[in-house]
């Protein structure tokens, strides 16, 4: 009997204690699955937080040879890209440009900074220092791991016949138009600056995008696009008026000239057909004649490229061909180019590309050189 | 002279022409609304095979996370002059790829 009662008593004692171990447990594991949720609901805000922040870019590495000089490895860009972003409200977008000159010595450029002002679905207020809207080449496909080729078309470098950046204020958007899409850029910017070459002569029109107007006068540009998806077919038409004057002396202490007219004017189309991507662009800046000047001549700086390329199926080859030319009013600056490419897709945004140029100067009568070149470029 | 106060005047007419759209169009957005609200993956997916291969390869939804498809898709808007209800028709497409 009493073997019994003790027996009964240990099983009562090992039931209380097993119960509340049982209890204790599930309290555990209820403050954890409360912890997961917490964290879970914290990953969560990842998707959609209100400010953002995002390091994009790109850079490039190579060889190029030139006829009648030595062949060099080079390092051509590094262009960090930031992007800080808040609600649909604002971003912050700026890319600084990163190179190593020719004597081996770092540069460092801001290739734009603006902030973007999302004022409704159809328009954003950008005001900063922005990439040129007119045309194609420089807003899109300059980027190294974007351009199928392993340079710019002639023209369409820096200072040349197409430009480059400005400062100023821009409205850019896009609407619904029938069975396609406008997109729109329009600005109001401090506008070019002309180098002097001769004591009477303008060697070019710089466009790297001006922290002072140094006549007063602004520039008025924009483009208008017309974007078909049906045909995959996008047509732009740019132009830009205002003044510009020359500058002498060095930074800090600059003399300009009083204003004298400045106009461009510009076409440009992509078209995506049978595998292959096509694209032109047409892009003329002139400067007006002044007679009270030191270079009382203007000029007309025109460039034009067409471009090819054609990813072979079910492959990572790619093949491009571009024709360009450049004409200007110093026949030793003209140039015109047949570039041909063989490029290997590793990725959509790594891209290795074997390039050999023929460069031509034939209204000098003289012959450029000819260029090969291999470049890597990797955009993130 | 002639010259200047005529630049003068197309300069204040810009300004005067941006200044109003800028108030035209600016229905006011509340700051609290998420970026992404009122997306539609579907019409996002038709919009992201129409327009993302414009200018460059196609980037692979799986390439970034999906808070750096926002800034991204928001940086594309402005180069491609998407709307924004493109913009985040595609990032919800994007987001439900991911
Ligand atoms: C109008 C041309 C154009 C279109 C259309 C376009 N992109 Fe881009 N994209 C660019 C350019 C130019 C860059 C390089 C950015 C720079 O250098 O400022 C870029 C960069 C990128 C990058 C790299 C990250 C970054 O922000 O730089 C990604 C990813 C990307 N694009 C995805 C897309 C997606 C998704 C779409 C469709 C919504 C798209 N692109 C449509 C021109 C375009």
């Amino acid at each position: 009997m009493k073997i019994k009662l003790i027996t009964l008593a240990c099983m009562l004692g090992l039931a209380v204690s097993t119960s509340a171990t049982a209890a204790s447990e599930l309290e555990k594991l209820r403050s954890e699955v409360d912890a997961l949720n917490t964290k879970a609901k914290e990953w969560e805000e990842w998707k959609a937080p209100k400010t953002l922040v995002h390091l994009a870019g790109y850079a490039d590495v190579g060889y190029v040879d030139t006829e009648a000089e030595s062949g060099s490895f080079n390092v051509g860009t590094f262009s960090p890209i930031f992007h800080y972003q808040f609600s649909d409200m604002v971003m912050l977008e700026a890319e600084l440009e990163i190179g190593i000159d020719e004597g081996g010595k770092s540069e460092v450029g801001v290739d734009y900074l603006t902030i973007d002002y999302f004022m409704n679905d159809y328009a954003a207020l950008i005001v900063g220092k922005f990439l040129s809207p007119l045309g194609q080449f420089r807003q899109n496909l300059h980027p190294s791991w974007i351009n199928k080729m392993a340079s710019a078309p002639v023209g369409f470098g820096h200072d040349q016949a197409a430009p480059n950046a400005e400062v100023g204020i821009m409205v850019k958007g896009g609407f619904k138009t029938g069975n396609g899409t406008s997109n729109y850029a329009l600005y109001v910017g401090n506008g070019p600056t002309l180098e002097l070459e001769a004591p009477d002569e303008i060697e070019m029109i710089e466009t790297p995008g001006l922290n002072k107007d140094g006549e007063g006068k602004k520039v008025v540009g924009g483009r208008y696009g017309l974007f078909f998806p049906e045909q995959q077919l996008d047509i732009g038409l740019s132009a830009a008026s205002g003044e510009t004057s020359i500058r002498q002396g060095s930074s800090g202490s600059y003399t300009y000239e009083p204003g004298r007219s400045y106009d461009a004017l510009g076409f440009d189309f992509a078209w995506r057909v049978v595998g292959f991507d096509i694209r032109g662009e047409y892009i003329k800046q002139e400067v007006g004649d002044d007679v009270t000047s030191v270079a009382p001549t203007g000029g007309e700086w025109v460039a034009w490229y067409v471009q090819a390329a054609y990813k072979f199926n079910n492959s990572n080859w790619e093949a491009a061909l571009r024709l360009s030319d450049y004409d200007t009013p110093h026949a030793s600056q003209d140039r015109n180019q047949t570039a041909i490419g063989v490029n290997y897709v590793f990725s959509s945004n790594f891209i290795g590309k074997l390039n050999f140029e023929i460069n031509e100067n034939p209204n000098a009568g003289l012959t450029a050189s000819d260029r090969t070149l291999v470049q890597l470029a990797y955009g993130f | 002279m002639k010259k200047q106060s005529h630049n003068t005047v197309k300069s204040i007419v810009a300004a005067v022409f941006l200044l109003a759209t800028t108030t035209l169009l600016n229905t006011g957005f509340a700051a609290e609304k998420p970026n992404t609200e009122g997306g539609d993956a579907a019409r996002g997916a038709k919009s992201w095979v129409d327009n993302c291969m414009r200018c460059h390869n196609a980037r692979d939804p799986k390439e970034l996370r999906d808070d750096q498809w926002i800034t991204t898709t928001y940086h594309m808007r402005i180069r491609a002059g998407l709307t924004g209800q493109e913009t985040r028709d595609i990032i919800a497409f994007l987001q439900m790829s991911n």
